[in-house]
């Protein structure tokens, strides 16, 4: 199972919970891809068990809460155009 | 005729090495906080700067970290002794940035493009950003570095130093604030025709180069960085687009911003000493090559509590570019100075009181002008107080300074999103209050009426004062 972190910036109580959401997840897996974001479309729910993925969650100004969170991917999603 | 500068970051740290003002660590050291930390602590205790030759999962890279946080290294960079005053540092910034200007001197074969790497080997992950602060909401590629870019209907170019969280291999992110001059190219031209701009970010630059990318010059940067080196900057043409770059950085980043496309940028800690500013939604730079000398040398600028590069540089500059802009409005200033410690948010003006309320026309000049959104304390003390002296500038605002007449107020005034102090409302709408501290006496009293500062050089006649001091050491005391 992959760790994840995402922000929100709401209080943590208000936190969208068990709806499809597309927002920002960054990879914490150890090395130098440490912290690659990607925009996402997940489900997240504040029972650490619900979903495969481990999520931690940190407010909008970094603070971190302390226990997990966890989430299902639907998909990955980008968002810069080709051809650039 | 060239002053004497570095051109070149790395001969800079060698010469600071040489002096004790850095440090060169050889053991492995993680850019996952580690490295961050080791700053920080470094930075609070105004000591030296510190290269890493050592960094965890990237072999072959080394990194600077807070180059340019003291006024010792300041002066340094310019060439001067470390031990230069303040004053005298100044004075020198004038002296050249008063001085001749020349165009840039265009190269080939330069350092910067020792190595190249496009398409998928352009990939920013493999460059040593560190994780500055725990909580950040990335690696920070850009934080001793500037974006060069140039103008959509003009020949203007600009180097600004604008901060970039690294947010994949190909993208990085970063606040480009609408008054900067990167802002008003992007946000009024390039972007609301839908055209990418082309970028080329500069990692680690010479220490004069940076100093002007993050000075609000009133000329372009690479002119700007000629006349503080007494000849023309170095520059190299970028290999995907028509820019130019200092040839002699280590590091440098091309590629295009998105229009219309933002990335979650955010939150980091900053000059201010807060992580104030959300994660929100941000300005996207696409990468497409990098290109860097061998071995190069990543760069780490890491703000918070003072004192750090953003204070003290910007303190410095901001200040001059005042004093400058005074001065040619004809005010009979003594001086500028901005304290780093205050995270430029308060700048001390000197001046001869020549006629009632000046001190409100110094206040509304400078917070009026292109420099006034980085700032919003202005105390203005007479000529007979030394404004770098922190000890008579809280006297002579304790003392002097009316706490009704003496205090200005301006509530509406042009702020930045990274104020502590602002409503979250202030905030996001970029506005700030702005306060002068006139701490001259009104010129309507009576002479009599006048208070009569006691201190050793003004109430005791010049004969005593030159045999107390001869005779100083004699009396038994040391300093
Ligand atoms: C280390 C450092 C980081 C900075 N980061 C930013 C930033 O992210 N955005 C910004 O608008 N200004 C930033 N600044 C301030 C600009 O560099 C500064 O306003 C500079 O004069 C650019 O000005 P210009 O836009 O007028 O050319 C930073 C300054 C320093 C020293």
């Amino acid at each position: 199972m992959a760790e994840w972190d995402t922000y929100i910036n709401v209080n943590f109580k208000d936190m969208p919970e068990e709806i499809e959401q597309v927002t920002v997840i960054r990879d914490l897996t150890p090395g130098k891809y440490k912290y690659r974001s990607t925009y996402a479309k997940i489900i997240v729910s504040k029972d650490p068990e619900k979903y495969p993925e481990k999520v931690w969650v940190r407010l909008g100004r970094g603070q971190l809460i302390p226990t997990p969170c966890s989430m299902k991917i639907l998909e990955f999603v980008n968002i810069i155009p080709k051809g650039l | 005729m060239a002053y004497k500068y570095y051109k070149d970051n790395r001969a800079f740290i060698e010469a600071c090495v040489k002096t004790g003002d850095a440090v060169v660590i050889n053991e492995e050291v993680d850019w996952d906080l580690e490295m961050g930390a080791i700053v920080r602590r470094t930075c609070e205790k105004k000591g030296p700067a510190v290269l890493f030759k050592n960094i965890k999962d990237y072999p072959g890279f080394e990194c600077v970290g807070a180059p340019i946080a003291t006024y010792r290294r300041l002066a340094i960079a310019f060439g001067l002794d470390p031990d230069t005053p303040i004053p005298e540092i100044s004075k020198e910034y004038l002296r050249r940035t008063t001085g001749k200007s020349y165009p840039p001197k265009v190269i080939t074969n330069a350092p910067c493009q020792e190595v190249i790497l496009q398409g998928d080997d352009a990939n920013i992950l493999n460059l040593p950003a560190p994780m500055v602060h725990d909580g950040d909401g990335g690696r920070y590629i850009g934080t001793w570095q500037f974006v060069v870019a140039k103008d959509l209907d003009t020949p203007f170019i600009n180097w600004g130093m604008y901060r970039q969280m690294a947010f994949d291999e190909k993208t990085m992110a970063g606040p480009v604030l609408p008054f900067s001059d990167m802002g008003k190219m992007w946000h009024n031209k390039y972007q609301p025709k839908n055209i990418p701009m082309p970028f080329a970010v500069v990692v680690n630059p010479d220490p004069l180069s940076a100093i002007a990318s993050c000075a609000p010059a009133q000329i372009a940067e690479d002119e700007f960085t000629s006349q503080l080196m007494g000849e023309p900057v170095e520059i190299v043409k970028c290999v995907t687009c028509d820019l130019y770059v200092p040839a002699h950085a280590e590091i440098i980043i091309e590629g295009v911003l998105v229009p219309n496309v933002t990335i979650d940028e955010a939150p980091f800690g900053e000059y201010t000493g807060y992580r104030t500013s959300p994660r929100e939604p941000r300005t996207a730079y696409y990468v497409k090559a990098i290109t860097m000398r061998k071995q190069p040398i990543m760069a780490m600028s890491n703000m918070g509590v003072p004192t750090d590069e953003g204070q003290l540089l910007r303190s410095f500059s901001l200040g001059l570019e005042m004093d400058k802009m005074l001065r040619d409005q004809g005010i009979p200033i003594t001086g500028v100075h901005m304290l780093p410690e205050s995270t430029h948010h308060l700048t001390v003006v000197g001046v001869k009181p020549a006629y009632p309320n000046i001190a409100t026309q110094i206040g509304q000049l400078v917070f009026g002008s292109k420099l006034g959104p980085w700032f919003h304390m202005v105390v203005v003390v007479d000529e007979k107080t030394n404004i770098y002296d922190k000890d008579e500038l809280i006297h002579a605002l304790c003392t002097k300074c009316h706490p009704v007449n003496g205090i200005r107020v301006e509530p509406f005034g042009v702020g930045t999103p990274l104020n502590p102090f602002a409503t979250p409302a202030e905030r996001r709408l970029g506005v700030a209050g702005k306060v002068i501290f006139d701490c001259t006496f009104p010129l309507d009293w009576e002479a009599s009426d006048i208070p009569i500062k006691v201190s050793f050089d003004n109430v005791y006649p010049k004969d005593i004062q030159e045999k107390v001091l001869a005779k100083w050491k004699t009396y038994g005391f040391k300093e």
